[in-house]
């Protein structure tokens, strides 16, 4: 009896109008306790944001998971109309490939003899130059490029060996980015582009080190170069240079477009890469 | 069958917030950031039992993929924390279904990011960004009119 009498009031309670607007003060009030608590942890936790990444683990293979289910029938017509147009320009492209495998075959030779040159003078002083042994092909599940900030989502993460600081590359060896954070079954990548991108450049065919960074979307720029006379010009190829010790040496960046910018890879033309593995050293696992 | 239908209908703000994460498109919708419509009108402006959750969540998730520190998260906070509150402006009641906070909330935001890296590139993409959310609230609300509220009547 006196239970049948507790519901009815329970409920008599949340039908009331008062009960109502305590429920929402009290709501309210729990949001208002989480905004200092938000910003004191923005300050301390800044920059690794463990927590806030941890639950983003969690929500965002579910909700990526639910979401594509539910977004299914949409990007099966979007990959369909990219098919389509993929298809009409085969053709073009075909033969735009053709002139140039005709020149790369005639390069290759010159190449392949420069190379032979190489490994010798190599061996002659001692260079240990490393190669990677174990690289992961990832997909691009997200490009996240929002404001200045360029990051994106790969579909490999801790389970597959990733963590983070690793290379991440193009299937024809162009750098394009690093890994930024890690979840069990994706990373968060961060490209060349984004606007705290700082890593460490050398101009090829000599000993001029510059730093790169992103300028947000287009694309990056290099700057601080140690000799201070030296102004770059277009066509000057990039590469990594290991000396602040982030990333391995001779990974290529891309080609100066003028004397301060260079043409870096956008993941949004991208749809697989490859991440390398590499110990402190520098030098690939 | 009805069932199924009002079922489905319950769980269209839901889904609604889910597509316009999901389907983050560059230059259209970058990280999935259309879905603060569906967040700022199912919490503020038709508010659902439980839907203010599903909105943190969902903030937490765009500013994880933009790489930006808790923004929008604690933008979504603090307007909710105002909400209720204050019962000067009713929200519910708005016109235009409270197109002008709902202005306000996204610009506090893009004022933020403006600030946060100062560029003519970063300015012009926020404030593209802004338009195109404006633009794009009344469509999506309109959804809620016309399948959502009809359909639990």
């Amino acid at each position: 009896m006196n239970l049948k009498f507790f519901v009815y009031k329970v409920s008599i309670m949340i039908k009331d109008k008062s009960s109502y607007k305590l429920a929402r003060i009290i709501k309210s009030a729990l949001a208002a306790a989480a905004i200092p608590v938000i910003l004191i942890y923005i300050m301390v936790a800044k920059p690794d944001y463990t927590v806030t990444n941890t639950l983003a683990h969690i929500f965002l293979p579910i909700a990526y998971g639910i979401g594509s289910v539910v977004t299914w029938p949409v990007r099966a017509v979007g990959q369909s109309a990219h098919w389509v147009r993929e298809m009409s320009n085969l053709r073009n492209e075909n033969k735009q490939l053709r002139v140039k495998l005709d020149e790369a075959l005639a390069y290759k030779n010159d190449c392949d003899i420069a190379l032979a040159e190489n490994k010798k003078l190599e061996k002659e002083i001692d260079v240990k130059k490393a190669s990677p042994f174990k690289t992961v092909i990832a997909d691009i599940q997200f490009d996240d490029s929002v404001f200045h900030h360029n990051t994106f989502l790969i579909n490999r993460g801790k389970k597959d060996g990733l963590t983070k600081g690793m290379v991440v590359v193009s299937f024809d060896n162009r750098l394009v980015g690093t890994v930024l954070d890690c979840g069990s079954v994706f990373c968060r990548v961060r490209a060349l582009t984004d606007s705290t991108t700082k890593i460490a450049v050398r101009i090829t065919g000599s000993d001029i080190s510059g730093f790169l960074q992103g300028n947000g979307k287009s694309g990056a720029s290099v700057g601080f170069f140690n000799d201070t006379q030296f102004i770059g010009r277009a066509g000057l190829k990039v590469i990594t240079s290991n000396i602040s010790g982030i990333l391995p040496s001779g990974i290529y960046v891309g080609e100066m477009t003028d004397e301060k910018n260079i043409d870096v890879i956008k993941p949004y033309n991208l749809s697989r890469v490859m991440v390398l593995q590499f110990d402190d050293q520098g030098s690939y696992k | 069958m009805h069932n199924i239908v009002l079922i489905l209908k319950q769980l269209l703000p839901f889904i609604e917030v889910l597509f316009l994460w999901r389907l983050s498109v560059y230059f259209w919708n970058p990280a999935g950031i259309l879905a603060l419509i569906p967040i700022f009108y199912y919490t503020f402006v038709r508010p659902i039992h439980g839907f203010a959750f599903v909105g943190l969540i969902f903030c937490l998730l765009i500013d994880y993929r933009c790489n930006l520190p808790l923004l929008w998260t604690t933008l979504f906070c603090l307007f909710y924390a105002i909400d209720g509150f204050q019962n000067y402006i009713d929200v519910q009641h708005t016109d235009n279904n409270a197109l002008y906070i709902f202005m306000m909330f996204i610009g506090i935001g893009i004022l933020l990011m403006i600030f946060s890296g100062l560029t003519w590139k970063n300015f012009i993409n926020n404030v593209w960004l802004f338009v195109w959310m404006c633009i794009l609230y009344t469509p999506i609300t309109a959804i809620d009119t016309l399948f959502y509220q009809k359909g639990l009547k």
